[in-house]
């Protein structure tokens, strides 16, 4: 077992990147959020989800936050008639990427309030190292 | 007069907080994660007072018997502000709040520290 100050950054160290492997995938579903398929009636790109998990860290004994899994989301395309679209089918119809551009906008706020509470964590444990270290600056 | 050991006493409680700081980092860290249910730590008290009696660990592979062990803090939050439905009962809130709690008590232990420290060597060096 490590010190538990030096964990506490590691945890936050761990979410840090959990919270921004998550604005990743914000980020690549909004640049996708109009990519039709290139073919013919083909399907359009796919909202990918992503989810967490926790995980013991067997080298230093401390629960980490883990990307469990980065998903696709299996609800409908948006469909559009677009007859000059070269992914439209022989009707005419253009199947659309299943991206909500509002949920993405949301998801993206909670992200970076997470973010920001992580790093508060880390900025507090640094106060508690320093309060720590200043027990040996003045006491002379 | 009771001696009063101080700086055990202070060291004691210094862990104690460090460890609650690690638990609320983990909480944190957590916020979004399904299923989670926040952790916390004992209060102080009941910790100190619990651990006067405590099995000697002979062996790496045994399992920790030490309250303030972060791994070992199954304890479960009481009242969590909110439970979202991927049950989930992180309140970021309130984790920012303890932790400012935590930052006051450390920086209150360290004063006295540091203050019994100075009255000390006042004594020793006359």
């Amino acid at each position: 077992m490590i010190d538990p100050l030096e964990a506490s950054l590691t945890i936050a160290g761990s979410g840090l990147e959990a919270q921004s492997g998550r604005l990743r995938v914000v980020a690549e579903n909004m640049a996708n959020a109009n990519s039709t398929g290139t073919t013919p009636g083909s399907n359009p790109y796919r909202r990918k989800t992503i989810t967490f998990e926790n995980e013991l860290d067997r080298a230093t004994g401390v629960d980490l936050v883990k990307i469990r899994d980065i998903g696709v989301d299996r609800t409908d395309f948006r469909t559009e008639y677009e007859p000059g679209n070269p992914a439209a089918d022989e009707k005419g119809i253009v199947k659309l990427p299943n991206v909500n551009v509002l949920l993405e906008m949301s998801d993206m706020r909670e992200a970076n309030r997470s973010y920001e509470a992580n790093l508060q964590v880390v900025k507090q444990t640094r106060e508690l190292f320093s309060m720590t270290i200043d027990l040996l600056k003045s006491s002379s | 007069m009771q001696p009063i050991y101080l700086f055990d006493l202070a060291s004691q409680q210094a862990r104690w907080l460090t460890v609650k700081q690690a638990v609320i980092a983990q909480n944190v860290a957590n916020a979004n994660t399904p299923g989670y249910v926040a952790k916390d730590i004992g209060e102080f008290e009941d910790v100190f007072d619990g651990a006067q009696l405590q099995l000697a660990a002979t062996n790496p592979a045994h399992l920790g018997t030490d309250p303030l062990d972060p791994a070992s803090a199954a304890e479960r939050e009481e009242n969590p502000w909110e439970i979202v439905y991927s049950g989930n009962s992180v309140g970021t809130e309130k984790q920012m709040l303890k932790a400012g709690k935590i930052n006051r008590e450390y920086s209150l232990n360290t004063s006295i520290v540091k203050a019994f420290d100075q009255m000390l060597s006042a004594s020793v060096k006359g």
